[in-house]
């Protein structure tokens, strides 16, 4: 187990009687032995369908408080991680204790409480690093979030790079933050944006994708998993293919980074972004992964201290990545605390997650597709489509953002509704908006079973005024 | 924020723009409403109001969900019957209810009219007005929406101000409107930005209907007319220059003479 300060959780709070009280699944894992509770909680992450193994749902939700409350009246029932994902206490101690005893700025000063802030700020790059496993922690760039990270590499990478006629290969699945970068910057460069479309089985059109490489192409921007469809493409495959031609690969790796084991150097990928807030760390940090020789050519992004060598009057001179692109002060308590994210999924182990999840979403999906008049965006689960653990669809003549007030009014169910930063795939398949429901590893199937019952009752709460 | 100063609610009616020639320019304050010392406040209070949750006057912004739009009118009678009616509707999901049986009121609109002209910007749902002025000089109004709870505050706000007086549709304000709103208070943003952008592109393309009115009667534009073209180029509480190249970064502008009393 990697990461330094963390407090491991101990069998004792395993106990039953540790258990939240009042929460409805645990009430009924208790009734059950405590023995059989007791050995199954080191065992695998599958999906409860007995009361004698506990899931990983159940199993972590003590490590949430926020999600023991009620909303309205109801349980909460918070079905919206990809939106931002919540964070366990062990995190939000790790910022509190940060504040609490060595808060200081980093990379200025030589007292004892600035080494230690400084030690400990580029052990959680380091952590970054070993998460994606960058083959060094020096190519990991600390920004705000993704979409911050996407801006540093368009505004930087691509000013620079991108001459007129150059082409940027996109899909039409992409989230804003990897589409309206590229339109400022291509703008200004004369380059050419291009769109991959959906094929039939609502996933962007890998073939189609190739068939648009060119020596043209400069480079592909894709997402990894998509936060609506929950399709997950052939980073390695759509690599290979985009450097015969020459051409760079930033992926958008948001929701599939705190989901699944991503390795960049499986990958091979040029840059890949992500944000901490969707990987149970905090707000405010995210980062930017860039192959060492990428980031050394790049000019900076933002101007101030931190990032430079040596100020004169009329000119400077920069420091190496990844100082060059981390202007002023950083999210410093943030970026410690999303070390401590990492350190919490790791010691669950990511593949764990990912195959609780993939239960967990195939399950989503049986039961949304199980009532009438539910249309399903993405990919439809099978052996060798996994989706993500997230379902975006609509029901038949009522609006998303009506049933996403009327879960939240009377069931206390938290959904998204809206465009989800997607206008242009929301174009494409012809709707306006959609409502989503999203998992993570602290969601049940309880969970789900509150949500589809709730989702029953709000059709039929509208039906009845037709 | 200076609450005691911006207390005072309206003794008066507020003077608000008139069709007619202000011949008492110089009486009313209004008019020497010195709009730069004015406009922070109003912009600030806007901005506040939007932020009820996390603004330390909340309180008192809540207390003055209660004060009404312009005295003795019928606008203000409707306001304040249906504030009363909502109020008394202690379950959420009443509240929504009766949205929902005022979407069902809703006269239709034509297909004609769901152009993109008449979208309102700002809502997650598609909103569509129609705004007409009839010959009596008032506002007729007509909307849709795609999505039931929307058309339900459509109906509301057309209920309050179809067949108003411009000056009674400008006197509006968003807290009027705030105890209608679908859950408790702290969603007031989410839920007021289809209220609050509905009722300012009404109260916008009232003062687009009326100007064009007046210059099509062949009327002198109000002394106060630049004042009203500066407030159209608050967008979202920041001032911003006049310019010749029109940039409509807006998803709703302020209205005029908005007294925020937070």
């Amino acid at each position: 187990m990697e990461g330094v300060a963390m407090k491991l959780p101990s069998f004792k709070s395993l106990a039953p009687n540790a258990i939240s009280i009042g929460h409805r699944s645990f009430s009924r894992v208790r009734r059950s032995s405590s023995l059989s509770v007791f050995s199954a909680a080191s065992s695998s992450a599958t999906v409860a369908t007995n009361s004698e193994s506990v899931s990983l749902g159940h199993r972590v939700r003590k490590d949430f408080r926020i999600l023991h409350q009620e909303v309205n009246g109801s349980k909460l029932v918070y079905l919206d991680s990809a939106a931002t994902s919540q964070k366990p206490s062990v995190v939000l101690e790790a910022l509190q204790n940060y504040y609490e005893f060595y808060n200081s700025n980093v990379h200025r000063g030589i007292h004892y409480l600035s080494a230690k802030a400084t030690d400990e700020f580029e052990l959680a790059r380091k952590k970054v690093a070993r998460f994606i496993n960058a083959s060094d922690s020096k190519e990991i760039v600390f920004t705000r979030n993704a979409t911050e990270a996407i801006n540093l590499v368009a505004y930087s990478w691509g000013l620079l790079n991108l001459k007129p006629g150059d082409e940027v290969i996109l899909t039409v699945a992409e989230h804003h933050s990897c589409i309206v970068p590229w339109q400022l910057v291509s703008e200004k460069t004369g380059a050419v944006l291009k769109y991959v479309m959906l094929n039939e089985d609502e996933v962007p059109d890998v073939d189609k994708l190739r068939e648009m490489l060119s020596p043209k192409t400069k480079l592909v921007a894709v997402h990894h998993v998509s936060n609506v469809l929950a399709s997950c493409l052939p980073i390695e495959e759509i690599v290979v293919c985009a450097h015969n031609v020459g051409a760079k690969v930033l992926v958008d790796a948001c929701q599939s980074v705190p989901h699944m084991v991503v390795d960049v150097q499986k990958l091979n990928a040029d840059f890949l972004v992500a944000s901490s807030h969707k990987m149970c760390g905090p707000t405010g940090i995210g980062f930017l992964y860039g192959r060492s020789d990428l980031l050394q050519s790049m000019p900076p992004f933002l101007g101030g201290g931190e990032m430079i060598s040596d100020v004169f009057l009329d000119h400077s001179t920069y420091a190496e990545p990844p100082s060059r692109f981390e202007a002023g002060t950083p999210a410093i308590g943030e970026a410690i605390a999303l070390g401590a994210a990492i350190d919490y999924l790791s010691e669950i182990g990511m593949p764990k997650i990912h195959e609780y999840e993939v239960e967990l979403g195939k399950y989503l999906y049986e039961k949304l597709s199980s009532l009438p008049d539910v249309r399903i965006y993405g990919p439809r689960p099978s052996e060798s489509v996994h989706r993500g653990a997230l379902c975006s669809f609509n029901v038949e003549g009522l609006h998303p953002t009506d049933l996403a007030t009327f879960l939240d009014q009377q069931h206390g169910v938290a959904i998204r509704s809206g465009h989800h930063c997607a206008q242009p795939l929301h174009r494409y398949l012809g709707v306006n908006a959609s409502a989503r429901a999203s998992l993570y590893f602290y969601n049940t199937k309880e969970d789900v079973d509150s949500f589809v019952v709730a989702l029953a009752d709000t059709v039929s709460f509208f039906n009845s005024f037709k | 924020m200076n609450t005691s100063s911006s207390f005072k609610v309206f003794a008066s009616p507020p003077l608000i723009f008139s069709s007619r020639p202000p011949k008492n320019a110089s009486q009313n304050p209004r008019f020497s409403f010195k709009l730069p010392r004015f406009c922070p406040k109003t912009i600030r209070c806007m901005r506040d109001s939007l932020n009820l949750r996390s603004s330390p006057n909340a309180p008192s912004a809540l207390s003055f969900a209660t004060v009404e739009a312009p005295l003795g009118t019928e606008t203000s009678d409707k306001l304040r019957i249906l504030v009363s009616e909502f109020r008394s509707l202690t379950e959420p999901i009443d509240r929504v209810k009766r949205l929902l049986n005022y979407a069902a009121d809703l006269a239709p609109l034509d297909d004609t009219a769901r152009v993109s002209a008449n979208r309102v910007t700002g809502c997650t749902t598609q909103v569509w007005l129609e705004i007409k002025m009839d010959e009596f000089g008032r506002m007729r109004f007509k909307a849709d929406s795609d999505s039931e709870i929307s058309k339900g505050f459509c109906s509301c706000l057309i209920w309050i101000l179809d067949g108003a007086k411009p000056e009674e549709v400008m006197g509006v304000r968003s807290e009027d409107l705030s105890e209608m709103n679908v859950g408790v208070h702290g969603k007031e943003q989410s839920r007021v930005n289809t209220w609050q952008n509905v009722l300012m592109s009404m109260q916008k393309r009232t003062m687009t209907l009326v100007d064009a009115d007046v210059a099509h009667r062949g009327g002198e534009r109000p002394p106060h007319h630049h004042k009203h073209d500066l407030l159209f180029k608050y967008v979202n509480g920041s001032y911003m220059e006049s310019s010749k190249v029109h940039h409509d970064y807006s998803i709703s502008l302020l209205p005029l003479y908005y007294d925020f009393t937070i």
